[in-house]
């Protein structure tokens, strides 16, 4: 999987590996969380979704749920759908963005497509799941009281050599 | 969106997946087990509560067909699920 077609590795590949664990020491404790946490069967939160592509990139690309009603401490699943309309192969790479912002502590992604290149050879259309959690600890957060909604938006662009996914941090 | 570090200023930051990205699965090999999930959440008001056996059903197809890292149920919050079944089996 490491095998790049691009002489330049953009640097926020190094954070998204396959095999999930990629030495982070993040990961096998948001396992242990996962495994015991109890969700907060009271408190539910209505998860909206969001698709966008840059200009250049030429795909479709939608959710497949435009809401979905979670609640923190359990795990959910949401689907987007790509396709490249087009006759030559595209490589995107998405990004995404979470509403409000100070909920978007509290959005766990266990695993996506984001942060990796996607490819999609000509008419080829994929379902690109999402699975994550609202963190329990998101009810028990004075400021997140009002907080019912919560928006997820994904933006794909095309990967280009040398193209630096335009997110803080990753350039 | 600005290319420039905006510091103090208060900005999403995205954090990488957990478990990293799933793998395309180009060949639609789990698609049946998504349109079933899809058809829950349609059925129920999209509670996904109401809809976690087919979640959990759509990610065993997943590892079974190497479309994503193996993972213990339990670690992957079905373990309610999990403990479901084994009670059912019991009662049998």
């Amino acid at each position: 999987m490491i095998g790049a077609s691009y002489a330049a590795v953009p640097l926020y590949r190094l954070y998204c590996q396959t095999t999930g664990l990629g030495g982070s020491p993040v990961a096998g404790h948001a396992s242990d969380q996962i495994e015991t946490m109890v969700p907060v069967k009271d408190r539910i939160i209505k998860v909206t979704f969001n698709a966008d592509v840059h200009a250049s990139l030429h795909w479709n690309f939608r959710p497949q749920q435009t809401e979905i009603y979670v609640v923190p401490g359990e795990t959910a699943l949401a689907f987007y759908k790509a396709k490249n309309p087009t006759d030559k192969p595209v490589i995107g790479i998405s990004t995404y963005n979470v509403v409000p912002f100070e909920a978007g502590q509290y959005f766990n992604k266990i695993q996506c497509f984001c942060f990796e290149e996607q490819r999609l050879n000509p008419q080829e259309e994929v379902d690109m799941p999402v699975f994550f959690f609202i963190d329990p600890e998101f009810a028990e957060d004075p400021k997140m009281a009002k907080v019912d909604v919560i928006t997820l938006s994904y933006t794909f662009f095309e990967a280009k050599e040398g193209h630096k996914l335009p997110v803080p941090g990753y350039n | 969106m600005s290319t420039a570090m905006n510091f103090g200023t208060k900005s999403f930051q995205p954090r990488p997946p957990e478990k990293g990205s799933f793998p395309l699965d180009h060949f639609g090999e789990c698609k049946a087990f998504k349109e079933k999930f899809m058809k829950c959440l349609r059925d129920n008001n999209f509670e996904n509560t109401l809809c976690r056996n087919e979640s959990k059903e759509y990610l065993e197809c997943r590892m079974e067909r190497q479309l994503m890292a193996q993972e213990s149920l339990e670690k992957l919050g079905f373990k309610d699920l999990m403990d479901e079944k084994s009670e059912a089996k019991k009662n049998l």
